[in-house]
């Protein structure tokens, strides 16, 4: 029975059957709320509105009394990359090396991790990967939370380069009994930083005379794939995304993108300070991470985490938020829920998981809103996704009907059970 | 001949810097303002040294015909400072003194048992490296055995530079470890160790450090619980070899263990507390161990005076007053905590002596005689009489380690341990001119920049 079940809805993926989903609350995000039918064919959004023409053959879902969203977008994890992160054998995010711009995360996904289905039952329906190690990391990829192989799950195999740039820090730790231990003098620690820039700098130069001599074509050129990955990079066709945590690090990681002429996206901004006009002035994406952390210093307010989401808002900066992880994917609606207890208004909130992140990562024509002519990626919940409580009755991606069970759904069944 | 073989004499004595006073005998200093730590200053008296001690104090001293006389007028008499807490006159040692905790770069030094190089004790030879301690039965970071007046030399150049600062006793101590041994009250000065030997041992001094995390203790719950054990095995170890002494035939012999003979022969812990609570939580420590203990750091003690009274705890107060690092990065934002410590630390000597709580200084690895004076002149500052400084860095020391009946004071029977300025020992101005230590003079380096700081080396 449950062998025929799969098949037939592996059939129904394949066949990508027209769908309508009469009488439900739609929230377009792009644009008004309204309550009325959408019509999904060959995977894509055909027709929204009150009163539609159901293709022939279409399945009906009636969704009266329900509510339909377009699905979430994780802007940062390691998805199928980290299953257990204290299993050395389930990590494949980090390669050792300083510059592997070459490095494809998207090859590296495991479609079978069970994050996936567990992050789906909660509303996302895709996310992007990040590599791990070094200072260019490699390429990040924009995947579907649906899929049998990577290809599948691919919406833009390299949508982004990792850039983890230069971190100018201490050294020093704590010890019992009051006190610091044996500090780096801050002479010592700005010298390696600017050491490490420097080093970027020029694999950036070494980068551009590649491109230049590739566009020479000279007779006999080798081609060499760290550099080759650089070149989209270089034209401004890919961007980089830069983690930058704290006002200092961003304000060094904004002049170098204005210096090395190259578009970034900020990622993992905690404590802007300052800074804050600088990515407004240049307009600079950012991925904020969850709010869910305590204070990076003692005495900041205890709610400075939950309430940079708003201070970014009235800034007028476009953000979207990443969970930086893979089995907290599932916790992106609440992490993006509590900015909203802290000032953050609903819409914008939920504009940050669809709309935005789809902006920043160049896919507003696929992804990220209902609206016509856009992939069918959709939840019909029975409530506001960014509640705990509500539960997503259905999700559609490209179309397709996807199962939402999981590990914890059956987990909860199993201990249910138990006499 | 003669002559010259007394003349070479002479030189080697200017070079050694250490005999320019083979002759003892009687010194009396006359006429001139003597601080005694015991009462108050007299004006135009006289002091009187005698082989070594103190003869007589006082306005109406009459001077032998055997004395060598110094006129005093210009000059102020103190009893001879000590340092409560130091290392001191033990080589290999930055001269930077133990610091509140590991404060200071120069306590994270390795003990020179472990590293044997430069180090006084080429007996035990350079140890191979040792496998990780799995628990307090393999004693790591332990070394209570050995006593600080074995490691002290009398050419060590850190005691000159004590001397000029016009300190003439030390509570020195052997290097960092959780239990890093015994120290011994000396004189900072001397041709041989042993003359240099006041009392000993002053205590076994401890640190709670965790020196590698894939070694036990990696953990403060784990160092504080290795103490203890090491003090129940201490007095089980006690019982045990007083019952086999007392009928050996018949009984197995108990196993010695040096780290637990160390352990009984010291006769108080030096604890580590810096923060009111580290104060508090060590306080209960020393009762639970039933030892006498005495606290040294004290930064934050403005907030636990009253505690340490009621519990009749001694406490040393380490004159590094905390401050923000030189080298640290200029966007570097301390916690209100931090600031709060380092604004009103300087305060605490004040708040102690309010609530009559035994306490002193120690240098904390101050070496410059200006750094020493300006550190206390904090605390004066912060409302320490200058009567309460004087006593914390001369008779209150010496009584928390039981020898004020020896040294601290300008008494008759105690020993001519004296800084001799040329006016308040507590102005920025105020030079040392010379120090007497067991009755000897000794004159001052020439005050020059110092000849390696512990931060300067802390870099390297």
């Amino acid at each position: 029975m449950n062998l025929f079940l799969s098949l037939l809805i592996a059939a129904c993926g394949l066949l990508a059957q027209d769908v309508v989903i009469r009488n439900a609350t739609i929230h377009p995000i792009t644009g008004p709320q309204l309550t009325g039918s959408v019509v999904i064919k060959d995977g894509v959004i055909a027709e929204i509105g009150a009163k539609v023409v159901a293709p022939k053959g279409a399945k009906l879902v009636e969704a009266k009394g329900l509510h339909l969203y377009p699905g979430m977008i994780d802007s940062a994890t390691v998805v199928g990359l980290t299953e257990i992160s204290s299993v050395r054998e389930t990590q494949d995010a980090t390669e050792l090396g300083d510059f592997n711009p070459q490095l494809r995360t998207i090859v590296a996904i495991n479609p079978a991790s069970e994050h996936i289905p567990v992050a789906r039952s909660n509303g996302i329906t895709s996310v992007i990967t990040q590599p791990g190690g070094g200072v260019i990391g490699g390429q990040m990829a924009l995947i579907h939370m649906d899929g049998w192989t990577w290809e599948e799950m691919a919406v833009s195999p390299a949508v982004a380069l990792h850039l983890r740039f230069p971190l100018m820090s201490g050294g020093g730790g704590r010890r019992f009994g009051g006190g610091q231990g044996q500090q780096t003098s801050f002479a010592e620690t700005r010298r390696r930083y600017e050491e490490q820039v420097q080093k970027l700098s020029q694999f950036l130069e070494e980068s551009r005379r590649y491109q230049k001599a590739k566009a020479a074509a000279p007779k006999g050129f080798k081609i060499d794939l760290k550099f080759e990955a650089m070149i989209p990079v270089l034209e401004r066709k890919t961007p980089v995304m830069m983690t930058a945590v704290r006002e200092r690090a961003i304000k060094d990681a904004v002049e170098f993108a204005a210096k090395e002429n190259i578009r970034i996206v900020l990622a993992q901004v905690r404590e802007p300070g300052q800074a804050l006009a600088d990515i407004k002035a240049k307009a600079i994406p950012v991925i904020l991470p969850g709010t869910h952390a305590s204070p990076l210093e003692e005495d900041d307010a205890y709610d400075s985490q939950f309430t940079l989401p708003s201070e970014l808002f009235k800034a007028g900066i476009t953000f979207a938020f990443g969970t930086f992880d893979s089995s907290a994917v599932r916790n992106l609606p609440y992490q993006v829920a509590s900015a909203v207890a802290f000032g953050l208004p609903r819409e914008e909130a939920l504009k940050a998981v669809t709309i935005n992140a789809a902006r920043i990562w160049g896919v507003e024509d696929k992804l990220g809103s209902i609206e016509k002519g856009k992939w069918a990626d959709l939840i019909l919940t029975d409530g506001d996704p960014l509640e705990t409580t509500t539960q997503i009755r259905q999700m559609f991606i490209k179309g397709r009907e996807v199962n939402l069970d999981n590990k914890h759904t059956q987990l909860y069944k199993k201990y249910l059970n138990r006499p | 001949m003669r002559n010259t073989i007394l003349f070479y004499l002479a030189a080697v004595g200017c070079l050694t810097g250490i005999s320019q006073a083979e002759v003892p005998g009687v010194i009396a200093i006359r006429n001139t303002r003597i601080h005694t730590a015991t009462g108050p200053p007299i004006q135009g008296g006289t002091v009187l040294v005698r082989d070594g001690l103190i003869e007589a104090v006082g306005a109406n001293v009459a001077i032998p015909a055997d004395a060598w006389v110094i006129d005093g007028n210009s000059l102020t008499v103190y009893p001879g400072l000590i340092d409560a807490l130091s290392r001191w006159g033990i080589p290999g040692a930055p001269s930077g003194a133990a610091g509140a905790g590991g404060r200071t770069p120069s306590l994270d030094a390795p003990s020179p048992l472990a590293d044997p190089s430069p180090g006084p004790v080429p007996i035990l030879g350079p140890a191979p490296a040792a496998p990780p301690a799995r628990g307090p039965e393999d004693r790591p970071s332990n070394s209570s055995w050995v006593r600080a007046q074995d490691l002290v030399r009398a050419t060590d150049r850190s005691i000159a530079a004590a001397r000029s600062a016009g300190f003439t006793t030390s509570v020195t101590y052997p290097a960092s470890g959780i239990f890093a041994g015994q120290g011994a009250v000396i004189n900072l000065a001397g041709d041989k160790p042993g003359q240099m030997v006041v009392a000993a041992p002053a205590g076994q001094y401890h640190s709670l450090t965790v020196r590698s995390f894939s070694s036990f203790p990696g953990s403060l719950m784990g160092v504080i619980a290795y103490i203890r054990q090491v003090y129940l095995d201490a007095d089980h170890y006690q019982a045990a070899l007083k019952a086999y002494q007392a009928n050996p035939r018949g009984s197995r012999r108990p196993a010695y263990d040096r780290a637990l003979e160390g352990v009984l022969e010291s006769p108080r812990m030096l604890l580590p507390a810096t923060r009111a609570v580290e104060i508090d939580r060590m306080i209960r420590f020393a009762a639970e161990l039933k030892r006498k203990a005495v606290l040294y750091g004290g930064h934050e003690s403005y907030r636990a005076a009253d505690l340490l009274k009621k519990t009749s705890t001694p406490i040393l107060i380490d004159l590094r007053w905390p401050e923000r690092p030189r080298e640290s990065d200029p966007e570097r934002r301390d916690s209100l905590r931090t600031l709060e410590l380092r604004e009103k630390a300087p305060g605490s000597p004040a708040a102690l002596a309010k609530a009559g709580v035994a306490f002193a200084f120690y240098s904390g690895g101050l070496e410059r005689p200006a750094d020493v004076r300006a550190a206390v002149r904090k605390a004066i500052t912060a409302g320490l009489s200058e009567e309460q400084a004087l006593r914390a860095l001369t008779l209150a020391a010496a009584e928390i380690y039981g020898v004020g009946d020896r040294i601290g004071s300008i008494e008759p029977g105690k020993i001519a341990n004296l800084v001799i300025t040329g006016g308040s020992l507590f102005d920025e101005s105020t030079k040392v001119k010379f120090v007497l230590i067991d009755g000897v003079k000794y004159d001052p380096a020439p005050e020059s920049t110092p000849p390696t700081s512990s931060r300067t080396e802390a870099i390297q």
